[in-house]
């Protein structure tokens, strides 16, 4: 009994803390990494949105530019010529078009869905 | 949403513990005011440095954070936390220098019996620098930390008889430690 009664007093004592005079200073240590930590999450999802989007707008923009050259067949040769370029300029993207992009764009929207989620949450 | 401040010196840590889990960092301060000195005197008392233990205290309760989904109040939130602090310490602790201490089985410097101050408590801290560092590891993994010595002996990589033995060895030493300056307190009680 004796044995029990020592080890539940050690581990009160264990539980007992020395007051220091910083502990305001050392919660304020661990909430400041924590914010910091916040904030570059933030960031991150920020920045997967931005790039989310860029890839949409992109991949929109190229995907309506071939059928709009076929409809201009009609137009001035020096007019036809500059679209072309402007066409090849674009092909590089293409490859983008594909099973991939798509489950990018949706990896990109999901992260621009968990930064609103975020911000509602940090401002409600 | 209602605009009132929410005063978390008066929630209780079950409570707090429930608003950081839905990110609240100002509520997780709270605990971290309430607790940080055990969570750094349990470091402390491991053998960390005064410093290193500010640090391994951070790290502990920056992961409490991230975890705070997981603690369930069933035992109370510094015992948590000052599980996590301890496997941290145990974790970034070199495995030559963990090893060496376990082995070491001599005494550890401290004060002798001539030297005890039986003008004032003798308290645990005075108590541990009487263990050999193995002893005091042990003893603290088990009732600082509260790991179970079979909890104890899979963090340290050990024999589960060897931190029983530096358990009972280390509790010894603090029993006859402890009771010193209650004998001396009941003797100037009887001469008086």
């Amino acid at each position: 009994m004796a044995e029990v009664d020592f080890e539940r007093r050690l581990e009160r004592m264990f539980a007992e803390a020395p007051v220091t005079a910083d502990e305001t200073a050392f919660a304020a240590r661990v909430e400041g990494r924590l914010n910091r930590g916040w904030a570059a999450r933030r960031a991150m999802i920020w920045i997967a949105g931005v790039a989310g989007g860029a890839i949409g707008a992109t991949q929109l923009l190229v995907s309506n530019l071939r059928p709009s050259l076929e409809r201009l067949e009609i137009a001035t040769p020096r007019e036809l010529i500059t679209l072309r370029e402007a066409a090849g300029a674009a092909e590089w993207m293409t490859p983008l078009v594909g099973g991939e992009t798509l489950w990018l764009m949706a990896a990109l929207a999901a992260a621009a869905v968990g930064l609103a989620l975020t911000r509602m949450i940090e401002e409600f | 949403m209602t605009g009132h401040p929410i005063n978390f010196a008066a929630l209780h840590d079950v409570e707090l513990s429930g608003l950081a889990a839905t990110g609240d960092r100002k509520a997780f301060g709270e605990l971290v005011r309430r607790h940080g000195a055990t969570v750094r005197a349990l470091l402390r008392r491991m053998g960390a440095d005064p410093a290193r233990a500010d640090d391994l205290a951070q790290d502990a309760f920056i992961a409490a954070f991230e975890r705070i989904g997981e603690f369930r109040g069933e035992g109370t939130f510094a015992a948590w936390v000052r599980k996590i602090a301890a496997r941290l310490y145990l974790k970034k602790l070199p495995r030559e220098k963990r090893l060496q201490s376990l082995e070491e089985m001599g005494e550890a410097e401290g004060d002798t019996g001539a030297e005890v101050r039986f003008a004032g408590r003798i308290d645990l801290d005075e108590a541990l620098k009487n263990l050999g560092e193995g002893e005091r590891l042990c003893v603290s993994l088990c009732y600082g930390a509260g790991l179970s010595h079979v909890e104890a002996a899979d963090a340290l990589k050990l024999p589960l008889g060897t931190v029983k033995s530096h358990v009972k060895r280390g509790l010894e030493k603090l029993r006859a430690r402890l009771a010193q300056p209650e004998r001396a307190a009941e003797e100037r009680l009887g001469n008086g």
